[in-house]
């Protein structure tokens, strides 16, 4: 985006100057990816699907994992998906990784030491910090397991590298996968091409599964765009399903 | 605005304090504009009570705006305790046209916004006066009313700012998104309709189109969803009503600048006559990691009330 390598030279200037006042780095020099890693841009997953198929074979499961996972196809039989999905049943941001997975477009912006992942899918957002100091959490807003944990992030070179912790459990890892509070997704961000992201996810969880398995899914690059409100809930009560294609 | 002041984020605390200090001295203002308790006051030789003869006399009040100023006052608004700006915090740029970056309200949240940038009670119309005070005795009563944010729906541009949450302004060369905290707030402004069309259907957030005025962006909303509340009370706008708000930066040589957002409200339904109110927002890049933001689990919740035991407003 245009307004990206204005940033870019704004942010490069202003570095200049505060070294050469002898000031303090800016928290945003400090995480500006290297030339060429400019994921930013409107992405949409390009072979839509609601499984994380691991790169070779199945799902290492334990016998807990497994026993987790047949316990909720049941339930999907059942139809009782409030048991086991709350994000089919009452719209909840579906988590890291299973956020990857949604059908519809997302935005990237990488500013002021944030990747955001504005997701055009009930308006959810998804962030990787990788240059912001961390703050005093004076609200105890850290004390709650969340949806998307706390995701750190790094550049190794032209790939952003995020490790996401501190999930809740009510998230899957897909659409039946499941997992526990241990969970830890690591995943490298990387452009394939300057209309091709890919996104190699490697999930980790000792409770679930035996050893770490690996997943790739990869995204194509869209027109920009406002994106229309995409309000779940509404979808809900209209009977419908809480993806939409 | 004429006004400027300078923010700091050192000024935070002394906000809280003086606002602390303010209700703590409001019984004796109030007292004091009543007279002495217990008596008459005493006048000076040849003294008559009230105002000379000529003064201009104090503004008098409609019908509708009668009924407003008899409600309860709205509770007093906190600032939320939130870590300082770090010393060596990235500085917004400064092209005036460049309003990105993450910002939070620096004020005590307005709980009702019955009272304009000028200190005039808003022009109400009766219908409006009568729909602000349904909502106001209903949350006196113990019952209010649901209302978009009881419902995880996005609740309006005004509301989604006043929160004293963070939200980044993210710019392209032809639209501005605006990125919240909360709600899962996006709040879209097209620079130019033309090359990046707006959602043809009505959006809960309005229909918002800018432009840069010097260095203020203009932002018109309108076409709204359904009718909004502006704040916590609901202070109403209707579905037809507009709203245009002048956002700018407001900075001052050594002190760091902050974002000034000036909303006029516009809607003859439930006003008599725009009227405009001013909020300003501290410069926070250490917030831009937000809190997230997940309603849905618990109004989904089946364990729980599904509405939270509010209930549904009359419709007019």
């Amino acid at each position: 985006m245009a307004i990206d390598h204005r940033m870019t030279r704004r942010i490069a200037r202003a570095s200049l100057v505060g070294t050469m006042l002898g000031l303090a780095s800016m928290a945003c020099g400090q995480s500006a990816p290297p030339m060429g890693a400019n994921l930013e841009g409107v992405w949409k997953i390009a072979a839509p699907t609601t499984v994380l198929k691991p790169i070779a074979g199945a799902v290492p499961f334990t016998a807990e994992g497994r026993k987790a996972y047949e316990a909720n196809k049941t339930l999907r039989v059942q139809r009782k998906f409030d048991d086991y999905d709350i994000t089919l049943s009452r719209c909840s941001n579906p988590g890291v990784p299973r956020l990857a997975l949604t059908p519809m477009r997302f935005k990237i912006w990488n500013r002021q030491g944030v990747v955001t992942f504005d997701y055009e899918w009930n308006r959810a957002l998804r962030q990787i910090n990788v240059g912001v100091p961390p703050q005093p959490d004076l609200m105890g807003q850290g004390l709650v397991p969340t949806m998307t944990g706390k995701s750190k992030g790094h550049w190794e070179g032209d790939t952003l590298v995020s490790v996401m912790q501190g999930g809740s459990d009510r998230t899957l890892i897909d659409d039946l996968v499941p997992h526990g509070y241990d969970l830890k997704v690591t995943e490298r961000y990387r452009l394939v091409d300057a209309n091709t992201l890919e996104d190699r996810i490697t999930v980790e969880d000792p409770a679930f599964f035996t050893q770490p398995w690996t997943s790739v899914v990869t995204y194509k690059r869209q027109p920009d765009a406002i994106f229309a409100e995409d309000v779940c809930l509404d979808r809900i009560a209209a009977k419908q399903p809480a993806f939409s294609k | 605005m004429t006004t400027r002041f300078p923010f700091s984020t050192t000024m935070r605390r002394p906000i809280a304090a003086a606002t602390a200090l303010m209700l703590a001295v409001t019984p004796a203002l109030v007292q004091a504009q009543q007279g002495p308790p217990g008596g008459q006051m005493q006048l000076p030789p040849g003294a008559s009570g009230g105002p000379p003869p000529g003064a201009p006399t104090g503004p008098v009040l409609t019908d509708a705006q009668k009924i407003v100023a008899d409600l309860p006052p709205p509770g007093p608004g906190l600032i939320p305790p939130r870590p300082p700006l770090p010393a060596d915090a990235v500085m917004p740029t400064a092209d005036p046209r460049d309003l990105q970056g993450t910002w939070v309200n620096n004020q005590p949240l307005q709980f009702r916004s019955q009272r304009d940038m000028y200190g005039a009670l808003a022009p109400y119309t009766m219908a409006g006066a009568k729909v602000l005070s349904r909502r106001v005795m209903s949350l006196k009563a113990g019952k209010p009313f649901i209302n978009a944010s009881a419902i995880c729906r996005p609740p309006g541009p005004q509301w989604q700012r006043d929160l004293n949450f963070p939200f980044s302004i993210i710019q392209d060369k032809d639209h501005v998104e605006v990125l919240f905290e909360e709600y899962h707030g996006r709040w879209y402004i097209s620079l130019d309709p033309q090359g990046v069309p707006l959602p043809t259907q009505k959006q809960y957030m309005g229909r918002s189109i800018g432009h840069w005025d010097g260095g203020t962006l203009v932002v018109e909303t309108t076409d709204f969803r359904q009718a909004i509340w502006l704040d916590v009370d609901g202070t109403p706008l209707s579905a037809n009503g507009k709203l245009i708000q002048r956002m700018r930066k407001v900075s001052d040589v050594g002190r760091v600048p902050f974002l000034e957002v000036v909303t006029t409200i516009i809607d003859p339904t439930y006003y008599t006559a725009p009227w405009t109110i001013v909020r300003t927002f501290g410069w926070a890049p250490h917030q831009a990691v937000f809190a997230e933001y997940n309603c849905e689990e618990q109004v989904g919740d089946p364990s729980v009330s599904a509405d939270a035991g509010l209930v549904p407003e009359p419709r007019d």
